[in-house]
């Protein structure tokens, strides 16, 4: 991660507060030509000056990693862990990771001790299906006084990817496009009987979380129930009939997550692209992903 | 690099912006009651406990989670606030009404802030009250507890951007000293050196109703007793140079009142200078002491505290005018300003009065009002024929006074006349003793006049000045003898002879009359003050107030004009100091940073750093380290490239490894490695 060489300061909201009561010591001082008061603005002039400094200072040895967030489905929101490490021999105060691109993000930590690092993730909602970069990203504070903020730009490579937004008929489709043969077999995922529990997969329908386990301290797992499925189904872009593209990503997106859920091998047909039935993460997220970076 | 994840960093929580955090709050109020202290001297009682009130809600409120909601409230409370102030003041304009206002309008406000963007908003306002503060009183108490309330706010505002960063007490106040000791270089700098421009935005103040201390310009029965338990500091005086302190007694001449009313003396209410011709017969009274045999000549430092009246102290009898004040008629200073800040000036006096009197001050000093009864007459008749000259009479009433039994009190009681109090009450204080006496010798046919000024004083062995004090007011006379000119008597002298040596709270005590002086309390605090620790501590805290006075609150722009042409850069302009000031401060704040930078920054490695070395050392005969490659395993793919050094390279890594993952590596062994890495090098390039 590229990182500017110096931090660069700039004046906070407060600051226009803090010239204008300089502006009124100033006033009365010159008015009254009274010492006394000339020494309360000149505290406060030299305070603030050296504040400067002290800011500039308080990133020193502070440095930035951006670890690769998770992709995420479109209305939800994109987790951004970060790992904010302090290599100097101070104690650093009030660091706070600005994300200008998508949406402003600000977070903030207290205190990183000596020669350690802090975590924290950044959250912003995730708009549009694509694929974005993180290119720049701030690590900005205002300590000790915040009249002055300063702030150091680092350059990263990280990218996320946001999926289409599932939405539409969960039912899958009758498999008009078989691609395998006919052969009946054992599926599970829908049905009535109880066939055990697997990892939850991001985006699925939360219906069928075991809450009872999560509510134990364990992971987030799924009840999968047993029933009679037919064999591997093409989802197929050129099959819908929907007017909009984004409306047939997002009917795809729901089935590709339904099929996987039901352990039912699923292949993806878009113009262009064409993944051959398959089950399983990896499967999964190439066809979400292509689902994502899909351009008309 | 080691970096251990530190999981209990604290993370703020996303919606922070809802209340102010406890921590900073205790702070702020800590600095806002700093700020109290001179509301509570000069504005109207409800003020300060109107803020000492809103403050406490506030946190009895914080906690609770109550808040100031309404805005219909809101609004009625600024207009009760407004109204309240209006009634107390009698209008809205005038400086204590305005921060009457201002200190209303705070309190309030604090009753009403609740998120984190307002505290900074309360910190900048608890700014200004210091500055309020400052405009009410700049002794060196109010001073030192405004400073103290800055300093506190500084901290306030260090531990609310802490978050939740462990440590409340220590850890802020040190930032916080960081921060004012570094400041405290560009504050001198700033302080001498930066332009004090006259904007032409002057405006006088107005004079505050509790402004007027210390006597006034008519002397009456009683209206120096009344001073006598004030411990205010009427001035301070040094004598510098090799001018050392009188021996005698210390008379300090204020005012000089020629008009006599029976009892009540006046002094003019727009005193005439000495007249030029009076001003010749100065230089030549003046050029006479000294060729005369005692020519005791004084020169004092006197700073004045503000007592918003004009008259000016000197030593005896001032030989010169001082800037910004003349010389009166009567030989006193009377300042053009009424003194409202404190004041600083350098006055030369004479032990030895002025010889000359024209014939309107004559005819002025001998004037007696048609209301003196006939036994008063007659007792100043028989004084005149009793004697042939003038002396002889001064040394008869003095006498009377003395064998007469008349009597020394704070507490004489009412006199209508002079002759009730000469021949019935006889218990008097120094201005019944000079009032009647000057009476007296006008009767008699002698030229006199009433002084009222101070008597004696503190001498404070740590900063070598005396301090005088209200309680130190004194009245005496003077009178005009052909021989020696205005000659000084003092009449209380006469009544109470250990007076004049010692300072009146001594004086009553030694004679053991304290039960005056107020309640016994008085007296016992009055003892206390005097044992040895508490002198100590007072002498030190008086000499602080002084030095506080003398050299910071005294240097104003017109000190410091002359600060500047001593520099030799007065005359340059404030444009070129500007410029210098701006130059050394950046100079100065880079110094800070790249000394903080250097401080903080993680100490190389010495080890890794010559591995490191070694490493581009092979490098460079042609094998590189990979990044994710082993110590051991680089030292076995280079030795078998490189059979020549092999020994060389297996041992070098094996002092690595040692230095580096040993419990405890034998001593010298880094100095080992270091020549090692380094014949390795010398030896290559051969």
């Amino acid at each position: 991660m590229k990182a500017a060489k110096f931090p660069l300061a700039y004046p906070t909201a407060g600051f226009g507060a803090l010239l204008f009561v300089l502006g009124a010591m100033w006033y009365a001082a010159s008015s009254q030509n009274s010492a006394a008061i000339y020494l309360l603005l000149f505290l406060l002039t030299s305070l603030f000056l050296v504040s400067i400094p002290n800011t500039l200072a308080n990133l020193a040895g502070v440095t930035l990693r951006v670890e690769s967030a998770k992709p995420t489905f479109e209305g939800d929101d994109v987790f951004f862990p970060v790992e904010i490490m302090n290599t100097s021999r101070a104690i650093r105060y009030g660091i706070e990771v600005f994300l200008p691109a998508p949406g402003k993000t600000r977070e903030r930590v207290d205190c990183i001790p000596r020669k350690s690092a802090a975590r924290l993730t950044l959250r912003f909602p995730a708009h549009h299906r694509g694929e974005y970069k993180i290119d720049k990203l701030h690590l900005t504070s205002c300590y000790p006084l915040g009249f002055v903020r300063a702030s150091k730009r680092f350059v990263s490579n990280q990218s996320y990817l946001v999926y289409p937004k599932p939405s539409g008929n969960s039912q899958l489709p009758n498999n008009d496009s078989r691609l395998v043969d006919n052969s009946v077999q054992q599926g599970v995922g829908q049905g009535d009987d109880f066939a055990g529990v697997r990892g939850y997969v991001p985006g699925e329908s939360q219906r069928h979380i075991d809450w009872k386990a999560v509510a134990r301290g364990q992971p987030l797992m799924t009840k999968e129930f047993a029933a009679e499925t037919k064999g591997a189904v093409c989802l197929d872009f050129s099959q819908l009939h929907f007017a909009d593209v984004e409306e047939k990503l997002s009917q795809l997106t729901l089935w590709v997550i339904e099929a996987e859920r039901a352990r039912q091998p699923y292949g993806l047909r878009l113009p262009g692209v064409e993944i051959s039935p398959a089950l399983g993460q990896m499967h999964f997220h190439s066809c979400l992903r292509a689902l994502s970076l899909f351009r008309a | 690099m080691s970096m251990s994840r530190n999981t209990s960093t604290s993370k703020s929580s996303i919606k922070r912006d809802t209340t102010i955090p406890r921590r900073p709050l205790l702070w702020m109020a800590a600095a806002l009651l700093f700020t109290v202290p001179p509301f509570f001297d000069s504005l109207a009682v409800w003020v300060p406990w109107l803020f000492l009130f809103s403050l406490a809600l506030k946190f009895w409120m914080e906690p609770r989670g109550y808040r100031l909601r309404s805005v219909i409230l809101k609004l009625l409370l600024v207009t009760t606030a407004v109204m309240t102030a209006f009634f107390s003041y009698g209008s809205v304009k005038g400086v204590e009404a305005g921060i009457t206002l201002l200190v209303v309008l705070a309190s309030l406000k604090i009753l009403e802030a609740h998120t984190a963007r307002e505290f900074r908003v309360m910190v900048l306002i608890g700014w200004m009250l210091c500055l309020c503060g400052f405009f009410l009183s700049q002794d060196f108490t109010t001073s030192l507890c405004l400073l103290v309330a800055f300093a506190l706010l500084a901290v306030a505002l260090i531990q609310f951007h802490r978050g939740a960063a462990p440590g409340a007490l220590w850890p802020p106040l040190v930032t916080a000293s960081k921060l004012l000791l570094q400041a405290s270089p560009l504050v001198i700098l700033f302080f001498l050196l930066f332009p004090r421009i006259n904007t032409g935005l002057r405006f006088e103040l107005r004079p505050f109703h509790s402004a007027n201390t210390g006597f006034s310009d008519r002397l009456s029965p009683g209206s120096i007793a009344a001073l006598a338990n004030s411990s205010e500091i009427a001035f301070r005086a040094e004598f510098p140079g090799s001018s050392t302190r009188p021996s005698g007694p210390m008379y300090w001449r204020g005012v000089v009142m020629w008009r006599c009313n029976g009892m009540e003396w006046r002094a003019p209410y727009e005193p005439r200078p000495k007249t030029s011709s009076n001003t010749a017969d100065i230089a030549g009274s003046h050029s006479l002491t000294v060729q005369s045999p005692n020519p005791k000549e004084i020169q004092q430092r006197i700073t004045l505290a503000p007592n918003g009246a004009r008259w000016m102290f000197a030593l005896d009898r001032p030989v010169k005018s001082v800037p910004g004040a003349m010389l009166a008629r009567g030989e006193y200073l009377w300042s053009f300003q009424p003194i409202r800040k404190s004041r600083q000036y350098e006055v030369v006096s004479s032990e030895s009065t002025g010889h000359d009197i024209t014939a309107k001050e004559r005819s002025d000093a001998l004037e007696v009002p048609g209301s003196i009864t006939p036994a008063v007459r007659d007792l100043a008749y028989a004084w005149t024929m009793h004697n042939r000259d003038a002396r002889g009479i001064v040394t008869s009433a003095l006498q009377f006074f003395r064998t007469q039994g008349f009597g020394y009190s704070l507490t004489p009681g009412e006199y209508h006349d002079l002759e009730e109090f000469l021949f019935r009450g006889r218990v008097g204080f120094c201005e019944h003793y000079a009032t009647s006496f000057a009476t007296l010798m006008r009767l008699a046919g002698i030229p006199a006049r009433v002084v009222v000024g101070y008597l004696g004083g503190e001498y404070n062995d740590l900063g070598h000045f005396f301090l005088v004090r209200q309680a130190d007011a004194h009245a005496w006379c003077e009178v005009w003898f052909p021989e020696t000119g205005w000659t000084r008597v003092d009449p209380t002298a006469a009544v109470a002879p250990g007076r004049a040596s010692l300072d009146l709270t001594t004086y009553l005590e030694t004679r053991s009359i304290s039960g005056q002086m107020g309640a016994g309390r008085n007296a016992l605090i009055a003892r206390l003050l005097r044992s040895g620790v508490v002198t100590n501590v007072r002498f030190v805290w008086q000499t602080l107030s002084y030095e506080w006075d003398t050299r910071l609150i005294a240097f104003d722009a017109d000190v410091q004009d002359v600060f500047l042409s001593s520099m030799g850069i007065g005359s340059r302009g404030p444009l070129f100091l500007i410029v210098e000031i701006l130059l050394i401060a950046i100079a100065l704040l880079s110094a800070y940073f790249a000394w903080m930078q250097l401080r903080t920054r993680s100490r190389v490695d010495r080890v890794k750093a010559m591995y490191e070395y070694f490493c581009r050392k092979i490098a460079r005969l042609g094998v590189p380290r990979d990044p994710s490659e082993g110590p051991l395993d680089f030292a076995q793919r280079a030795s078998r490239s490189l059979p020549n050094e092999s020994n060389r390279i297996l041992q070098i890594v094996d002092t690595y490894i040692l230095l580096r993952y040993a419990p405890q590596p034998a001593p010298g062994m880094l100095e080992r490695f270091v020549k090692e890495v380094n014949a390795f090098s010398a030896r290559t390039r051969h």
